[in-house]
């Protein structure tokens, strides 16, 4: 009796015991399966990046050097209290966009929502300002505007290339004549390879027929005359755009600031981005939209045909589908555009780097261009990575600013 | 007391024979079997050429040594290959590297000094045979910011020339390319106000720049300056010289009589259909300025020593060496060696030469060149202007001086002021200077 019941009794314990070493079983399975990715990410994706970390802690040129630190970090962004200043305006500016969002989605708080909110705005406001002119004063102000000439470069290019190839898609999606043909040719530009576009690029927009090179028009200049409008440098123009579009206008402005007693004028970063910058963003805009254009037709092609047919029988006119129906049920397809797009544009470097003329100074050296110079050119080995580790914490906060505030827009249907 | 002598003499012999052997480590080094990687930069025509010289050595030299020979690019390829390797056992046996690159290479120790292979009894050069290098080419290689270590070996040069129309020169009404930048500016102005009769094209350019660090260079010497004081180890870009040179070309600009170039070989393209009057560029360029002008206005033209202020022409040769790296063994760095004595022998010389329309580095050579010399008289030219030589800096990090010498150039020639430009320039190369040269040991 006694042996049946130590018999029973030992009979779920086994079970037990088999249930947990199948249980093992299986995991020591799945990490045998994942194995080989965890390793080759580790190997040749954590271990880099550690190891640039390393190499940014010392002085480390063509040799390793001595420990140094933060110094680099220090020296780039030039005081540590400027730049928690500038981050945490940033952060303000991220809580502000939250309730903002959450006092319209309760009706009492409204009022108190919108108070709460231009408080937060104001501080983000000035924690950003001051702490941005004090870094751009004590730091590396070349690495520092190379940063804003990377927004500058991602913000002009991922908007328009974006709204281009929505237009594009929705018209390819109707049904036209040739549309496998125009798809073909819209995509194109991204299949082409990037260096060798850029460089027939850069002869389209060649200064020839400016008074830098006299002699026949290049392609720009050719439908800048055509417009009536003067020769430009393009590639080889290092002001910014808007000084050339409105350059008497500023100057008035200026002097009307300084007539105020005003010290701040509108000039340098604060004019945007240059004219060879801006030839470098149509070569951006140029070779993504097709991409984004075959993206958002997959896109359209999941969206239920029965939702126009209703909305055609409710009277609903063509703009109004497409504001209602088409961008909403897209905005997935646009979410994942842009968060790709931005990181690729943070990242950009090979158009750049062919595009670049001594011409337009540095005005179209991005973070990239930079860091690639650092490294290559002044072979400052560690320089160069801390150089990447702030530009990876760029675009670390642009990615989470983005899920944050976009990603709550997105409409899954 | 003479057999006393005699055996000190011996015995002191016995004593010494070895301990100056052991002076050079390359003696008594048996190089048998070795393969070597050779990292170059050469395609087409030379890198065919190379090959051939490479399949020559391996095929008969006695030690049964293999040369690999590598192409990796362009000169910033190879440059931006090494650094990552740099002190490592990745490096190639052997690299084409321009003096200032070898000077960054060795702040790592990465390659060998050759002075010992040189010098060397068993390995070396005769005296006679090292007389028949051009000395100025070999000293270009030895680096007095490394104790005068020789960390080159060069296999060719070039040198930079300024290409001229000559029928438009006689359409202008000048017998001969002017001497002086002052005939210059009048040549130029006259060649932008006068069409060439034959031009394919309605623009006229009396001089269409080049922005590169070697014009710069090129202008300064010819206006009887430096852009580096070798002894005190800093560069002079801010120099009198320097500041009249840059101000004489914005002032051709200014004037309307020369023009930037804009694309890359448009000045050789704008000078092929008759519109650019005259342009600068490397000696290797002739036959590519033959092809432009034969496919474009077809018109007689030739090659000249920049205008100059000096008595005598000053000009800017340049070209990379071969260095041998640290890695490997003894053996492998002398079976290095060994190729690239093949590689400057006058055989191979002549036939390097013939095909890449480089100047050799031997005196014998060029006396064997003669009917090279009569088919191309541009090059026997440019040839003639060897005796005027002098080089670009060889110091680390002037790579990254280069682009600051182009961006400089860039802004004095749309309007900003030349000397405060230079003295920018000048502090900003002496900086990187100093950072790169604190990295040595």
């Amino acid at each position: 009796m006694e042996k049946l019941q130590q018999g029973k009794a030992s009979r779920p314990a086994t079970r037990a015991v088999g249930r947990t070493g199948h249980r093992f079983g299986e995991k020591l399975t799945a990490y045998l399966f994942i194995l080989p990715s965890v390793f080759l990410i580790a190997v040749f994706g954590l271990f880099p990046i550690g190891y640039a970390f390393y190499m940014s802690l010392f002085r480390w040129r063509i040799r390793k050097g001595g420990y140094i630190g933060f110094e680099h970090y220090s020296d780039l962004v030039g005081s540590w209290g400027a730049a928690l200043a500038f981050a945490v305006g940033l952060a303000a500016l991220l809580v502000a966009h939250w309730l903002w969002t959450s006092a319209f989605s309760r009706e009492g708080l409204r009022r108190w929502g919108r108070f709460i909110v231009a408080l937060v705005l104001t501080a983000a406001g000035v924690a950003i300002a001051l702490g941005w002119s004090t870094m751009m004063r004590e730091g590396s102000e070349e690495f520092l505007a190379s940063l804003v000439r990377t927004l500058f470069y991602a913000l002009g290019t991922i908007p328009v290339q974006i709204a281009l190839a929505l237009v594009l898609a929705t018209l390819l999606f109707q049904k036209i004549r040739g549309k496998e043909g125009f798809r073909m040719i819209y995509f194109l530009p991204y299949v082409t390879p990037q260096v060798a576009a850029a460089v027939v690029f850069a002869q389209l927009f060649s200064p020839r027929g400016s008074s830098l090179a006299p002699g026949s028009l290049s392609p720009a200049n050719q439908v800048l005359a055509f417009l009536g409008i003067e020769p430009q440098r393009w590639l080889f123009e290092p002001r910014p755009l808007l000084e050339l579009l409105f350059g008497e206008q500023i100057t008035a402005f200026n002097g009307w600031l300084a007539s105020l007693g005003v010290a701040w004028q509108l000039d340098g970063l604060w004019l945007g981005p240059s004219l060879a910058l801006v030839s470098i963003i149509i070569f951006g805009v140029w070779t993504y939209t097709g991409l984004n254009v075959v993206i958002f037709l997959a896109g359209l092609g999941g969206i239920p045909g029965e939702l126009y047919e209703a909305a055609e029988i409710d009277g609903a006119n063509s703009r109004q589908k497409f504001w209602s129906i088409t961008v909403p049920l897209l905005s997935p397809v646009t979410y994942y555009l842009t968060l790709l797009g931005f990181i690729g544009s943070l990242q950009a470097f090979s158009q750049l780097y062919v595009m670049r003329t001594p011409f337009a100074r540095d005005t179209v050296d991005t973070a990239s261009i930079l860091i690639f110079d650092t490294f290559y050119k002044a072979s400052n080995f560690s320089l160069a990575a801390a150089q990447s580790f702030l530009l990876f914490f760029v675009i670390l906060f642009v990615t989470i600013t983005q899920q944050r505030v976009m990603g709550k827009q997105v409409f899954y249907g | 007391m003479r057999r006393s002598i005699l055996f000190l003499g011996l015995l002191a012999g016995l004593v010494l024979t070895p301990a100056l052997a052991q002076e050079n480590p390359y003696e008594g080094v048996d190089p048998s079997g070795q393969t070597v990687t050779f990292w170059h930069v050469h395609d087409g025509p030379n890198g065919e050429v190379l090959e051939e010289i490479v399949q020559e050595f391996n095929e008969t030299n006695e030690y049964g040594i293999t040369v690999v020979a590598e192409n990796q690019g362009n000169y910033g390829d190879l440059f931006q290959k090494m650094l990552p390797v740099l002190a490592t056992d990745d490096m190639p046996q052997m690299l084409l590297a321009y003096q200032n690159q070898a000077a960054t290479y060795q702040l790592a120790d990465a390659l060998i000094d050759m002075r010992p292979l040189v010098e060397s009894e068993q390995w070396g050069y005769s005296e006679e045979e090292l007389g028949d290098f051009f000395e100025g080419f070999v000293k270009a290689d030895v680096f007095p910011s490394f104790g005068g270590a020789q960390l080159g070996w060069p296999p060719n040069r070039s040198m930079e020339v300024m290409f001229y129309n000559q029928s438009w020169l006689e359409e202008l009404g000048y017998d001969e390319f002017p001497q002086t930048p002052e005939e210059f500016r009048e040549v130029a102005c006259a060649a932008a106000e006068n069409p060439f009769s034959d031009a394919q094209g309605e623009a006229a350019i009396g001089y269409e720049i080049s922005v590169s660090a070697s014009t710069f260079a090129s202008w300064v010497f010819a206006f009887g300056g430096d852009i580096y004081d070798a002894e005190n180890n800093r560069y002079t870009y801010d120099s009198p010289e320097a500041i009249e040179a840059m101000n004489f070309l914005q002032g051709l600009i200014e004037d309307g009589c020369a023009a930037i170039e804009t694309e890359q070989y448009g000045a050789q393209a704008n000078f092929g259909i008759g519109t650019t009057f005259t342009a600068t560029g490397s000696s290797v360029g002739i036959p590519y300025y033959e092809r432009a002008v034969e496919s474009g206005a077809n018109f007689g033209f030739d090659v000249t020593a920049f205008p100059h202020t000096t008595p005598d022409p000053a000009m800017n040769v340049y070209g990379p060496s071969v260095s041998i790296t640290q890695a490997g063994t003894p053996e492998s760095q002398l079976a290095a060696w060994l190729f690239l004595k093949h590689y400057t022998s006058p055989e191979a010389q002549a036939k390097w030469a013939r095909v890449t329309n480089y100047f050799p580095v031997r005196e014998s050579v060029a006396e064997n060149l003669g009917d090279y010399f009569e088919a191309n008289p541009k090059y026997a030219t440019a040839f003639e202007l060897l005796q005027y030589g002098t080089a670009e800096p060889a110091t680390p990090g002037y790579d990254f001086v280069r682009d600051l010498v182009n961006e400089a150039m860039a802004a004095i020639f749309t309007g900003d002021d030349v000397e405060e430009t230079l003295t920018d320039l000048n502090e900003e190369s002496n900086d990187i200077l100093l950072d790169q040269l604190s990295q040595m040991q």
